[in-house]
């Protein structure tokens, strides 16, 4: 196993620190999609704002991430690992920032929305929704653990994402099927499986990265 | 990058031990030096990258002490044979010192002198002719036309490096060993020196030892990384400093431990 002490203190305390960052964004992330999940489902319309405020704050986290990189990468010119620490750290936190703003886009789009959705649509939106957040923390508990086996777990449940989305879709135009004024409501609904699917996409991403930082090369199915 | 790599192999060590005196240096060393490429040696001070390059043009021999088991092969032919005559050994491989060490003389003396002793270049006008092409393909040539009367050591450092990089090519040597060369030199110094080994590899086999990671990675197709005597990993320069199979050497190369 590699030391974990670099001979230059501060070195090793940058690494950290971006480690850290990474994490706690993720962990902001975790929190905006719950949010953003319960705001569609229990129509919670004031969670908007304080959505709006998360998403704010995550893009804040990326631009600090990306001058720690820069940092390290002038200062430091990593090799090997710390290198791999830097440049997973940089695509981590785009796919991050990119599941807080479809987070953002789905919570915005309940301000339409009808209170008398069927429990049918509404809990195929739920089990996909929380299938996306479940992934999304194990592909952070991965990240923090440096786990290649948590890695393609998250990997290979992607499919079940896809398949959830699926799911949804037919119980968004079965809604839409039955009443034509129920076209905007259900496009919006549409946008939010969507979102929900791609962010998916994006946490998939985020757990070949892991792979590729603890493996040093890239995840072959 | 170029796109078809030679990997003819020039240098060959097999199972190769140094010793100086009653203390090993270099321990059972098998490493394969591909023609035309640069490989770079790293490694902490003392792990035995100097020794192993001053194997290949038997600079060890004029060490009493010096004792050495094995072989190095150049070419498949063994160089240590008792047949093998030694000044046409350096005539083959040349060498370059971490500090520019011109003679104190001319610079076109610097650049002659070597052709002059192995017979190379019979006038005055084949000696001028191999101190113009030398110097031009030191990069060299257009900063000293125009004094070439004067001093090697007058030059700056960069230049004397480059004026000793002349002096080993002026020999046509199918090898050059550089010892730490930009060690003593400046950024923009080095850069030209780095420039220079790119172009130079087009024609000569080229190892450099070097402590600088970064230089290894600039300049080399593949790393050898020594630690106490010994070769830890050797691989291409991509994958050591991406994505090293040792512990040691990911451990050396991020800076944990040297």
């Amino acid at each position: 196993m590699t030391n974990d002490t670099h001979i230059v203190k501060s070195y090793g305390e940058e690494l950290q620190f971006l480690n850290d960052s990474i994490i706690q964004m993720g962990s902001l992330t975790e929190s905006l999609l719950t949010d953003s999940m319960n705001a569609i489902t229990i129509l919670d319309k004031d969670a908007v704002d304080r959505i709006v405020q998360s998403d704010k704050k995550i893009n804040e986290y990326r631009a600090k991430i990306d001058t720690q990189i820069m940092t390290i990468l002038v200062k430091r010119a990593p090799m090997a690992i710390d290198l791999r620490v830097a440049i997973s750290a940089l695509r981590i936190s785009q796919d991050l920032e990119r599941i807080g703003d479809l987070a953002k886009g789905s919570a915005k789009k309940i301000v339409p929305l009808p209170e008398d959705l069927s429990q049918a649509l509404l809990d195929s939106l739920k089990r996909l929704g929380n299938t996306v957040k479940n992934q999304l923390n194990k592909t952070l508990d991965a990240y923090i653990k440096k786990s290649k086996e948590g890695a393609i777990e998250v990997i290979k449940l992607d499919e079940n994402v896809n398949e959830l989305t699926y799911l949804s879709i037919k119980e968004i135009l079965n809604f839409l099927s039955k009443d034509n004024k129920n076209l905007e409501f259900a496009t919006n609904l549409l946008f939010v499986a969507k979102n929900l699917e791609r962010a998916g996409d994006h946490i998939r991403r985020i757990s070949e990265n892991i792979y590729y930082l603890v493996e040093g090369d890239y995840y072959q199915k | 990058m170029d796109l078809i790599m030679d990997n003819k192999i020039k240098i060959k060590s097999n199972n190769l031990n140094v010793f100086y005196g009653q203390k090993q240096a270099l321990f059972d060393i098998n490493l394969e030096i591909n023609q035309n490429e640069v490989t770079a040696l790293i490694g902490p001070s003392g792990c035995g990258k100097s020794t192993f390059i001053r194997c290949i043009n038997r600079m060890n021999d004029v060490i009493d002490i010096c004792r050495m088991e094995g072989q190095i092969q150049i070419d498949d032919k063994n160089i240590y044979d008792p047949g093998v005559d030694v000044v046409q050994l350096r005539e083959k491989v040349g060498m370059v010192f971490q500090k520019p060490n011109p003679f104190p003389k001319s610079i076109y003396e610097n650049v002659s002198y070597g052709p002059k002793i192995h017979g190379i270049g019979e006038s005055k006008d084949d000696l001028d002719q191999i101190v113009e092409n030398s110097l031009k393909r030191a990069a060299l040539w257009n900063e000293v036309k125009d004094r070439l009367e004067e001093p090697g050591t007058s030059l700056s450092g960069g230049q004397q490096q480059r004026l000793c990089i002349a002096r080993a090519i002026s020999v046509n040597p199918e090898i050059i060993l550089m010892d730490e060369p930009c060690s003593a030199l400046d950024p923009i110094a080095t850069a030209k020196i780095e420039e220079l080994i790119d172009e130079l590899k087009k024609t000569f086999t080229i190892v450099i030892v070097t402590h600088s990671m970064a230089q290894a990675v600039r300049v080399s197709q593949k790393t050898g990384f020594f630690h106490m005597g010994k070769v830890i990993e050797v691989g291409t320069t991509e994958q050591i400093f991406k994505n090293p199979t040792n512990n040691m050497t990911q451990d050396y190369i991020t800076g944990r431990f040297g």
